[in-house]
């Protein structure tokens, strides 16, 4: 076994269900994403980002539209659709339910 | 004293030492050949690069405006090696780069005469392509079957554009030590005629 692999598995996991819940407050720019992911260190290299990133918008997830910007060229600004925010309640409730399933036996 | 290159990366156009070019180069390929399977994978690129940009444009001041080796490698720090981000299914398609790539035949653009249908073939059988410029030629004095056969190949071929496929013309398998030979190759093929 190694820690840092299961560690990174760990995170893997999660990565996919907080960009969703980054998204769900307001649409955002991949590099709004990619901070607030830092800030809450659940991602190491930024790179992990855009694969999701985009297999979320091919399943129909997310959606983007482009924005112009002053600094250089559009950016791309991703939101949830409709489909996404189902998709994000059902995640939110096996979230809850994960939580409470670890901290049961952590208690024991 | 050193060259610069000038690129366009994510719409922003840079000047970069040339040995960083190479490196940021490097990266590139090796996260297009990580990157081929998955669906969508040319907006996945263009979207790491517009990244990148991005961490470039913040390294840059009115006193500092070139790219050293020392801003790719901490962007490329910053963004991380294409082998760390792809998922659980990776492993699969890493055997994959290190499975014999296929043997196609295309034409070489980098030793063309005309279109490069000649030294494509060249390429594809690994004889001279001086030997097959020859029998075409004989040919096209034969009744102009030459010129036919040539034109024929000229349209059906595909131009070998992109380093795999350079790979695949010779039928070296593809992978990522490969693409590093034939990128440092072309290098310095660019880096000659600059020089010349």
């Amino acid at each position: 076994m190694d820690l840092e692999n299961t560690k990174a598995q760990m995170r893997k996991g999660i990565l996919e269900y907080c960009i969703l819940s980054v998204l769900s407050k307001n649409s955002c720019y991949a590099s709004d994403i990619i901070r607030e992911l830092k800030e809450a260190k659940v991602i190491v290299v930024e790179g992990t980002l855009y694969p999701l990133l985009t297999r979320q918008k091919n399943s129909g997830l997310l959606s983007y539209r482009w924005e112009e910007s002053q600094q250089g060229p559009p950016r791309k600004y991703y939101e949830l659709t409709p489909e996404g925010k189902t998709y994000l309640e059902d995640l939110d409730k096996s979230w809850d339910e994960l939580v409470e399933s670890v901290n049961l036996i952590r208690s024991k | 004293m050193k060259i610069t290159v000038s690129i366009n990366l994510g719409g922003y156009s840079f000047n970069i030492d040339e040995d960083a070019y190479s490196e940021l180069k490097l990266y590139l390929k090796n996260l297009e050949l990580h990157l081929a399977d998955e669906e969508s994978s040319s907006e996945i690129l263009s979207d790491i690069e517009t990244r990148m940009a991005e961490l470039f444009r913040s390294r840059l001041t009115p006193y500092k405006q070139v790219i050293s080796m020392t801003d790719v490698k901490e962007v490329i720090a910053i963004m991380g090696n294409p082998e760390d981000f792809s998922d659980g299914e990776s492993s699969s398609r890493k055997a994959k780069f290190y499975t014999p790539g296929p043997h196609r035949m295309y034409r070489d653009p980098d030793h063309r005469i005309i279109g490069g249908v000649c030294s494509g073939m060249g390429a594809y059988w690994d004889i001279e392509p001086w030997i097959i410029r020859v029998i075409m030629v004989a040919l096209a004095f034969a009744g102009g079957l030459g010129l036919v056969i040539y034109l024929i190949l000229y349209i059906v071929l595909p131009e070998a554009k992109t380093t795999a496929q350079k790979i695949e013309m010779k039928g070296e398998p593809v992978n990522i030590n490969n693409i590093k030979d034939s990128v440092k190759k072309e290098f310095e093929t660019v880096r000659k005629n600059m020089k010349l």
